[in-house]
């Protein structure tokens, strides 16, 4: 059983216990809580260097040492703290860069709310779970035989088929109901290939669907998105050795991952806003008149200093655009400044809960909109890599983890 | 009477209140009645949302869940204490009272009651034990007057 | 609905000269009607109310100022707050500090029911602004 150490304050008091302890067993592991002892508290305080006054985040550093300094045994990290509070989200930023740089625990943080249920804590988990439970199959570089990966995302469905470690047949289509969204892109992905679904030796599944797909398609991987899309992304990339990071702005959530080899260590997953989503990128390109496929070179045209937007919610976001097109602004002004409203935010999110190792990998569906690729570049100061094929990754990570599943090979 | 302790799960001041003939208002005595109720399944508290929402009683949505889920917990016993006994300085207060500031809405939210109220220091030496005692031991026989 | 059982802390005070073996064993012979657990500051007592009040007011008679009990939320041995299954939960930290506390208490219940005089305690202030800088100035 993999035990995930919870540094915490005020999650029972949140409601939010079970729904944590829920997530924890449904993927195979269990929360447990590092043990202390009282004389060590202050000390580990004094030698963290931020006394709290919150006692309960005193007792999270303390817990924290304890892990660094190997006095209790865990697989993984978990650090959670209530929504909104102040010196709780100093602690727990602080405990997490503590952690990378004291331990080879893979950590994930979390500031919740009363609302937050098991199901927004699951993918987090289960990447937790299988960074220490897969760290060999993860460690795979080349797929072998002939498998099939599919992504099941909330905006778009992937599937890829690999033969000896080459691309065969792909496709994609916007989600509607999960089946036939599947059956679509599986379809044509064989029929590019040239073979049957019989003939796949292994599949693997990934995306909010991967459960009910890994079950339809009898898969032999069934893996969360996190591990999966950034063993697909150095894949494509062909950067299997050394660092990077990898951001993948999805549909819904954006995730941000720090890999070693090839190998995920650590990860951040947002997603309390649209604001900062691809389903922003597609609203504007909506508003605009626009293709999605044509925003990007639109962007690449503007200039984004020209129209005012920095809001964080897709709403609001939306009334900045409409406003500045009845002010008069362009098109390509207003498509560049969208863009850099969501590199802004993924900037101001999502990188600051992971140290960004160069170099960094851009995939996901909203890579190929090349004016956010652009944003993202003037954010980070360097030009992020977009593989081929770069919002397949889901589906080639799946294609070619579910290969380590072939006996012998 | 009825004595709300401050920390609310004190072992000193609970067995103290006790020994000095009053009923200590503890917030291990109100989870408990939680606890034991079989029909919630929300471990290990039994806080639920719902419990969380009746902490908007004491405090407005924008304050994080934790600090609502423990005033809801918390509240009862300040409006059913008659009188209170807080103890500054605590040097360690974790789990239920590890938030400082729900801690300090808590001695807001007693001092609103207008009940009578004993602010102790908690004791480093021998010398400010006695004190300590001494002047808690005054105030609960004071009480009962 | 306030639950008829209630669970107790029973902790002896560091400088005890009772095990919590002892405490236990006594409890037993004293014939009541309760659950009795041993844990490293003493014992838990799990019971009907009035019994277990009963059994407090009686065992705090063996050696009155260093007996000390509070009430525990959690029935005896509920998984939900169980040490050897995912380690110490918070409030257990704060039991442990009280309980090295205990010694002092005792002092001060001994100067109680001895009548002994009550040291005054000056609190500690900071020097005036005044005055710090003729500290200052001084040095």
């Amino acid at each position: 059983m993999i035990k995930i150490a919870q540094l915490s304050c005020g999650t029972d008091y949140s409601a939010v216990q079970t729904e944590i302890e829920k997530a924890a067993e449904a993927v195979g592991a269990k929360m447990v809580y590092p043990d202390v002892d009282m004389e060590k508290i202050n000390s580990a305080v004094e030698r963290f260097g931020f006394n709290p006054v919150s006692p309960q985040l005193k007792l999270m550093i303390a817990r924290a040492y304890s892990l660094a300094e190997k006095r209790y045994d865990a697989d993984a990290v978990f650090i959670s703290t209530c929504f909104r509070c102040a010196e709780a989200a100093l602690v727990r930023t602080e405990l997490r860069k503590f952690i990378q740089n004291n331990t080879k625990l893979p950590v994930v943080t979390y500031s919740f709310t009363e609302r937050t249920k098991a199901g927004q804590l699951l993918t987090r988990m289960e990447a937790l779970v299988t960074i220490v439970e897969r760290k060999e199959l993860l460690a795979r570089e080349r797929q072998v035989g002939l498998t099939m990966g599919i992504d099941s995302g909330s905006s778009t469905t992937k599937a890829m088929v690999l033969r000896d470690n080459k691309i065969i047949g792909k496709a994609w289509t916007p989600t509607a109901d999960i089946f036939s969204s599947a059956e679509t892109v599986v379809k044509e992905a064989l029929e590019q290939a040239g073979y049957k679904l019989t003939d796949m030796e292994a599949i693997g599944t990934t995306g909010y669907g991967r459960f009910t797909l890994g079950k339809r398609y009898n898969a032999k991987l069934v893996q969360e998105e996190l591990t999966t899309n950034s063993k697909g992304a150095v894949w494509l990339a062909d950067r299997q050795k050394g660092e990077a990071t990898i951001i993948d702005i999805g549909g819904m959530d954006n995730k941000a991952i720090t890999v070693r080899d090839g190998i995920p260590d650590n990860f951040t997953m947002g997603g309390i806003c649209a604001g900062a989503s691809g389903r922003f990128m597609e609203m504007t390109a909506k508003r605009l008149r626009v293709e999605i496929t044509e925003l990007g070179a639109l962007a690449d045209k503007g200039d984004h200093t020209k129209v005012p937007m920095n809001s964080y919610c897709s709403i609001f976001g939306i009334q900045d655009l409409v406003t500045s097109l009845a002010a008069g602004s362009t098109i390509e002004d207003v498509a560049a400044a969208a863009c850099h409203s969501v590199a802004e935010q993924i900037y101001e999110q999502q990188l600051q809960e992971i140290d960004v190792r160069l170099p960094v990998i851009q995939v996901g569906g909203t890579s190929l909109i090349s004016g956010l690729v652009t944003a993202m570049e003037h954010t980070l100061g360097t030009r992020p890599i977009v593989p081929p094929n770069s919002q397949y990754i889901g589906a080639a990570g799946a294609a070619l983890l579910s290969s380590g599943f072939l006996e012998g090979r | 009477m009825k004595v709300l302790i401050v920390p609310p799960n004190s072992l000193i001041l609970f067995d103290l209140v006790e020994r000095f003939g009053h009923e200590p208002l503890s917030v291990m005595a109100a989870l408990q009645e939680r606890i034991e109720n079989r029909e919630i399944e929300s471990p290990p508290m039994n806080i639920t949302v719902d419990v969380v929402k009746k902490g908007l009683k004491y405090a407005a949505i924008e304050i994080p869940s934790g600090i609502r889920g423990r005033l809801a917990i918390y509240g009862p016993l300040i409006d059913a204490a008659e009188a209170a006994v807080i103890m500054e300085d605590a040097p360690f207060m974790f789990g239920c009272v590890g938030c400082a500031r729900t801690n300090e809405m808590m001695k807001l939210l007693i001092h609103k009651r207008k009940i009578p109220v004993i602010k102790l220091d908690y004791p480093n030496n021998e010398d400010e034990a006695k004190a300590m005692v001494a002047k808690l031991k005054a105030f609960l026989e004071g009480l009962k007057k | 609905m306030i639950p008829e059982n209630e669970t107790r802390y029973i902790v002896l005070a560091p400088d005890s000269e009772f095990t919590p073996g002892q405490i236990a064993r006594t409890i037993h012979a004293m014939n009541f009607d309760v659950i009795v657990k041993e844990t490293c500051f003493g014992v838990v007592v799990m019971g009907k109310r009035e019994e277990v009040r009963r059994l407090v007011t009686e065992i705090r008679k063996i050696d009155p100022n260093r007996i000390y009990t509070k009430v525990r939320g959690f029935p005896v041995g509920d998984p939900r707050r169980c040490r050897a299954h995912k380690g110490s939960r918070p409030g257990f930290a704060q039991l442990e500090k009280e309980w090295k506390d205990l010694v002092l208490i005792e002092k001060g219940l001994q100067c109680m029911d001895r009548g002994e005089p009550v040291p005054e305690i000056k609190k500690r202030e900071k020097v005036p602004v005044k005055e710090l800088q003729k500290i200052c100035r001084e040095g």
